[in-house]
């Protein structure tokens, strides 16, 4: 049963525990935390702050680790991983999206979305490439530097380079949480596209309802520990279950 | 605002640790050379005072002209002693000798030489306080075949009482009965480093070739008697050209000999601390700017929640002299370490300086306190006159730390100027005509350094297109991450250019003292190859020694060829200064070629005649035939004809040749300097053999074939050229600092980039590597320029410089090749640190910093 869920899974957290600090002053941000995002599917994680949403989402993605439990990306347990391997799996199998200061501004919006892949030495599969190019309809401003793209323009790239080069799952924190509606829902359209048209796998973190809503399922967070999840959500029928968790 | 200073002081603890540390080093080294310096001067002071502290008066020949560090005293009749020790209020009076070049050798065969001290021998007096030579051990010397050596060598080279040794004396080698151990002065006075051998005086006038003279003559006065009025008795006894002076008077006389050359010296040191400062100055500036820049967001809150322009300007300068008083008071602290080091330096390349306490004088404090404070609070000007103009917004605007500097439109005008005011100045340094050395070195000094500040001013403008066209093979060879260290060092120019000035200053001088050295090395090859024929050199096994006046004739007696010696004097020829060299001049042809452009060498009378170098006979209008008077230090002038202008001059001769024996008239206790002999038919081989025969009475000496000879001078230049390179050194560990500052502070401000790198996949390798040849790209761009530089610099000057010694510039350019790449790893090994932490940041922390 187990092992059918692993396969079925991009990724997968098994009793999966962080703690900071000890004693008095001991922290349970996650707590034995079971949850598997499937793949093909655009999952949001909620809650209030301080819920552990941002933790979860980092151990799951290998820049944090676990104290006690398991993190699978596809089959890989995480926990047994060097920070090398650790670097080399964010590299290869998982795409980033940060709420800012996503691309490095020394580099062209183009050299941005194929850093990883550069990184490897890898030359990646370039109609696909120039398919994610084409999906931030960024056209002929992808050879221009960052600090000349508005902040739509440059989440966009951050959502490319997270798809260039194929990745097993993309985390996304609050990837709209610097710019206005209008550009969050073209962002958001972005995101919905990798998903529905191109088959990715995308978890998102968000505190904002209406953002949460543009996902396939929601998984509500409240210290450290999964309270609920809802399939298939409206901005109404999550502000009504997070009201009824209390937040 | 003190106080806001020095929180914010505390809590950036490694800023302000950076920043210090560079200021220490420069005040550091100015504290070391004035206490080097001072600690000299206390003990040559000692010394002055040593020498004349049993006598009340001196009793010695009248120089025409020069000081006592120029020219042996003059020598007086022997009667004279009686008649001054007869004078009314003279308790008594000896004569008394200090002769340089008496050399003993050690019961191993070993001439007892010193770098130190002089080497000389001298006479007791039955007064002991006249002579100050204490009995300690024995008994006193008698006669001709006994001597007496000073404690010191005595116990450092194992002498052993009523041994036999050998004496080298100005008459030759002669074998002494070792009977007593003396000491100069009792208590002990200070001897610096001086081998003494002693005889009684009229074995010590035999031995010297003084016959019926003395050197000087110290007098005593009956106790009680009032000073001036025994002083005025003896004068009234005196010859003309003979004068009494007291003690105190000899003593200043020697301290402000002594002053003559441990002021040069001082100077010389200075120099090169303040180039360190100059090049700390770049540093100190550009880190305020930098870190600064950084604390925009805490600027422009202070100046939201009220902070006047003025305020903010003043928290920041107060901050700087903080961090003045700290640098000054551990770069004294640096200083006095230093000047052990220093010492400990000189010593390990040869010339050692005497022990002794090191005294920090008042002076020194002051220097150090006004350059640390003065500089550190000057260099923040700027940045704190920028800080203050912060707008109470700017720390809202999104990136505000990365934003695109203005251009500056006075930057191509101001740097012109710059380089154009410098130049001229440097050229005018170098090529015009000046009435003191000291006018000539600050134009040419000020002049080099407004060329520096010209490249610092222009640099920016450069700096991006040069150190992306040097970071291009960056990307080819490491991917993606050299292309990000090439992108790196170009994002900011004027960071890249004031980092890399400093480099740039540093290499400039090297490579200045790399072309003058190699210059000076080939002409002095050239001019040997060209101008020397002997197969042999003879000369004293520490540089700048003469050698006893008799190996010249003994080397003459052994057969082995033609034997040519050479010494000097000094003289004046119509008021003006000259080094007059004596020379064989008979055999001269044998040994050297002259190229005589006029006159010939048959006509030259060994008394009267007169070799002059065509650049004199030029200034002076004289041909073969004219007559020109030397005046000598003794006070004699004589007129001497010119038989032959020659142009070539070496290392032996200067401008000015005369007959040897002309020299020794005129200063009788002179030795040879050099000896040079052709072998002639006999054959180098047999030619050696003879000469090692001969030689072998003389430990002291090194026999040399030419290109032995060659190869000892340019080791000798080498070994000066070291210590300038260590000194100059500084200035690039000051560079050094500088790079892994910016670095640091560079990786410190662009932690949320590398935590982002690092979370879409770049490994700590990477990291690293991206560090590492970004400042590998920094440095040798900085290399680049300086070694530019520098060869402008080395081959100007060295053009400027006298025929003599430099008529051939020679570029180095291998060892330019080495500092190049010696640079490169110097680039990456500033980045070790700034490297290591970029690698070791935590991701998490790094992408969760407030950017």
């Amino acid at each position: 049963m187990i092992n059918t869920t692993i396969l079925a899974a991009a990724a997968q957290a098994v009793g999966a525990t962080k703690i900071y600090g000890s004693g008095d002053t001991e922290v349970r941000a996650l707590d034995a935390i079971e949850v598997s995002f499937e793949q093909g599917r655009f999952t949001a994680i909620m809650g209030p702050s301080g819920s552990g949403k941002s933790t979860l989402m980092h151990c799951m993605a290998g820049l944090d680790t676990v104290t006690d439990g398991q993190v699978f990306i596809g089959d890989t347990d995480l926990s047994t991983l060097s920070e090398r391997d650790l670097t080399l799996l964010r590299r290869d199998r998982v795409g980033f999206v940060f709420q800012a200061f996503n691309l490095v501004p020394t580099l062209t919006a183009i050299e941005n979305i194929t850093l990883p892949m550069d990184l490897a030495g890898a030359n990646g599969d370039q109609a696909w490439i120039d398919e994610v190019v084409a999906a931030t309809g960024l056209g002929d401003r992808v050879k221009h530097r960052p600090n000349e793209l508005s902040g739509g323009q440059q989440q966009r790239v951050a959502v490319a380079r997270a798809l260039a080069g194929k990745p097993q799952i993309i985390f996304a924190d609050e990837p709209t949480g610097n710019v206005d509606s209008n550009t969050g829902a073209e962002i958001l359209d972005f995101m919905g596209r990798a998903v529905t048209e191109m088959g990715q796998t995308i978890v998102m973190v968000t505190h904002d309802a209406a953002v949460a809503a543009r996902a396939d399922r929601v998984v509500f967070l409240v210290d450290g520990k999964i309270v609920d999840e809802l399939a298939d959500p409206t901005p109404e029928g999550i502000r009504d279950r997070m009201t009824r968790l209390g937040t | 605002m003190l106080r806001l200073a020095l929180k914010s002081l505390l809590a950036n603890k490694i800023r302000f640790a950076l920043t210090t540390s560079t200021v220490v080093i420069g005040v550091g080294f100015v504290v070391a050379s004035f206490v080097v310096a001072d600690s000299l001067r206390s003990s040559f002071d000692q010394l002055s005072e040593d020498i004349v502290s049993g006598t009340d008066f001196t009793v010695r020949g009248q120089l025409a002209f020069g000081d006592l560090t120029e020219n042996e005293p003059l020598l007086l009749p022997e009667e004279l002693v009686d008649r001054v020790a007869a004078v009314d209020g003279v308790e008594s009076a000896a004569g008394t000798f200090f002769i340089q070049g008496v050399t003993p050798v050690d019961g191993t065969g070993e001439a007892v030489i010193s770098n130190a001290g002089p080497v000389a021998g001298a006479n007791w007096t039955d007064d002991q306080a006249i002579s100050q030579w204490y009995l300690m051990e024995g008994e006193r010397p008698q006669g001709t075949g006994q001597f007496a050596i000073d404690i010191s060598t005595s116990e450092s080279y194992d002498f052993e009482l009523g041994r036999d040794y050998q004496v080298i004396t100005p008459t030759g080698p002669g074998s002494f009965t070792l009977t007593g151990v003396m000491q100069f002065g009792f208590p002990e006075n200070a001897g610096l480093g001086a081998v003494f051998t002693i005889f009684d005086t009229a074995a010590a006038q035999e031995l010297f070739g003084l016959e019926g003279r003395v050197q000087t003559i110290g007098v005593r006065a009956e106790p009680g008697r009032d000073p001036a009025e025994v002083q005025a008795a003896i004068a009234s006894v005196l010859p003309d050209g003979t004068e009494v002076v007291t003690a105190e008077t000899l003593s200043d006389e020697f301290s402000s000999a002594f002053e003559g050359f441990i002021g040069v010296f001082q100077t010389i040191l200075l120099v090169f601390a303040f180039i360190v400062l100059f090049v700390s100055t770049f540093i100190i500036s550009n880190t305020f700017s930098i870190v600064l820049g950084q604390r925009i967001r805490e600027l422009s809150l202070l100046r939201a929640i009220g902070a006047t322009p003025a305020q903010v300007r003043r928290s920041v300068l107060t901050e700087s002299s903080l961090i003045g008083v700290a640098a000054a008071a551990l770069g004294i602290g640096l200083g006095m370490l230093g000047a052990l080091g220093m010492r400990g330096l000189f010593s390990a390349l040869g010339a050692e300086l005497p022990d002794g306490p090191l005294p920090l004088r008042l002076r020194t404090v002051i220097w150090a306190a006004a350059l640390g404070i003065g500089l550190t609070v000057a260099s923040s000007l700027l940045p704190a006159v920028k800080a203050s103009r912060t707008p109470p917004i700017a720390g809202l605007a999104e990136g505000a730390t990365g934003a695109a500097a203005p251009r500056q439109r006075w930057r191509p005008a101001a740097g012109g100027l710059l380089a154009g005011a410098g130049l001229l100045l440097t050229l005018r340094g170098l090529f015009a005509s000046f009435d003191s050395t000291t006018a000539q070195l600050v134009s040419l000094g000020v002049g080099a350094g407004l060329v520096f500040l010209a490249v610092a001013v222009l640099s920016p403008l450069m700096a991006r297109t040069v150190v992306s066209a040097l970071g291009v093979p960056l990307g080819w060879i490491f991917g993606t991450s050299g292309r990000l260290a090439r992108a790196n060092a170009a994002r900011s120019p004027r960071r890249t250019a004031a980092t890399a000035v400093a480099l740039t200053i540093g290499l400039a001088l090297v490579t200045t003292v790399a072309i003058l050295g190699q210059s000076l090395k080939s002409s002095f090859t050239r001019s040997l190859q060209t101008t020397v024929t002997a197969d042999f050199i003879v000369s004293h096994a520490q540089i700048g020694d003469d050698l006893p006046a008799a190996l010249a004739e003994d080397l003459r007696a052994a057969g082995a060829g033609r034997v040519v010696a050479f010494n000097s004097v000094q003289a004046q020829v119509g008021g003006q200064a000259r080094t007059i060299t004596g020379a064989d001049v008979d055999g001269i042809a044998a040994v050297a070629n002259l190229d005589v452009v006029e006159g010939s060498l048959e006509d030259f009378d060994p008394a009267s005649g007169l070799l002059l170098h065509q650049d004199p006979a030029g200034d002076l209008g004289v041909g073969p035939g004219d007559e020109l008077d030397l005046a000598f230090p003794n006070g004699e002038t004589r007129r001497l004809r010119v038989a032959a202008v020659y142009s070539q001059t070496t290392a032996f001769w200067g401008n000015w040749l005369v007959g040897r024996g002309l020299i020794a008239e005129m200063n009788p206790t002179a030795g040879v300097g050099v000896v040079a002999v052709d072998a002639g038919t006999a054959g180098a081989d047999t030619g050696r053999a003879a000469l090692e025969q001969a030689l072998e009475r003389y430990p002291q000496a090194n026999l040399e074939d030419r290109s032995e000879f060659q190869a000892s001078a340019e080791s000798n230049l080498n070994t000066l050229l070291v210590l300038v390179n260590v000194f100059l050194g500084f200035s690039l560990l000051i560079a050094l600092v500088g790079i892994v500052n910016t670095l640091t502070l560079s990786v410190f401000e662009r932690t949320r980039e590398i935590g982002l790198l690092r979370a879409v996949g770049m490994t700590r390798r990477q990291a690293r590597r991206m560090i590492r040849w970004e400042a590998a790209v920094v440095t040798l761009y900085g290399a680049l320029i300086g070694i530019a530089l520098g060869l402008g610099f080395g081959v100007a000057i060295a053009a400027a410089i006298p025929a003599d010694f430099i008529d051939v510039i020679t570029v180095p350019s291998g060892q330019l090749l080495i500092y190049l790449a010696l640079s490169l790893g110097f680039g990456l090994l500033a980045a070790l640190f700034p490297a290591f932490r970029a690698g070791r940041m935590n991701v998490l922390e790094a992408i969760s910093t407030e950017g």
